[in-house]
């Protein structure tokens, strides 16, 4: 059976080392409960690309998500972000 | 023998010693590795839901710009904590980031709920199985 969207998560140290990395200060630290909360930030901005790219395809009438429609939905993907 | 084109076209050649920045280059290349294993796994329990299929194009897209986003995250959540005076990026921060939307917010409020009880939780499992110990060891 296919795991649902839900159970498929990003880890935690993939989120923590991931925002380490782009902090400007080295001495910057994420607490244990602000990484799970930030995994599920992630989480939803790839629902959000993932459906919203979907709903395109959908209403030009295709069956598979090309870069076009992904194209068309990131401006506002990432204003709403 | 190691010709010197091939040297030059072989990227673990013992010739070139690994710098400080080969070592955080692979260090990102893990990471977005990491990123587009998951983003990949997410887009095609979505697109399963909906019957149809992502392109790896897409895949590759979404992942990039998963990777950049968190650029932006990482920037806001360590000013705000500099801002608060914190060396340590708190849940308070992350509910900043997700300020522009309501239904964001609103759900990331909801999240930081579950963690919190999820948290509480686990303490009161912990003190029973302390207290249990006790009165075990007091007979």
């Amino acid at each position: 059976m296919a795991e649902s969207s839900a159970e498929i998560t990003f880890k935690k140290e993939t989120v923590s080392k991931l925002l380490s990395s782009f902090f400007k200060d080295e001495k910057t630290k994420v607490g244990a409960d602000a990484v799970l909360l930030m995994a599920e930030m992630l989480h939803v901005f790839v629902q959000e690309a993932a459906q919203r790219t979907i709903k395109q395809a959908e209403a030009e009438d295709c069956d598979r998500m090309d870069i076009e429609h992904f194209e068309k939905i990131l401006p506002q993907l990432l204003l709403d972000f | 023998m190691l010709s010197t084109t091939s040297c030059l076209a072989n990227v673990n050649c013992r010739e070139k010693m690994p710098t400080a920045m080969d070592e955080e280059e692979r260090k990102l290349q893990r990471l977005k590795a990491a990123v587009h294993y998951t983003v990949g796994r997410l887009c095609q329990s979505i697109g399963e839901d909906h019957q149809k299929e992502f392109s790896r194009q897409v895949i590759a897209a979404i992942a990039e710009t998963t990777f950049r986003q968190c650029d932006i995250f990482a920037k806001d959540l360590e000013a705000f904590a500099r801002h608060a005076k914190r060396s340590t990026v708190s849940v308070e921060d992350v509910k900043l980031t997700a300020r522009r939307s309501t239904a964001l917010a609103n759900f990331i409020q909801r999240k930081s709920e579950e963690i919190a009880s999820a948290n509480q939780e686990q303490r009161d499992t912990r003190k029973k199985i302390a207290g249990k110990r006790k009165n075990t060891e007091m007979v």
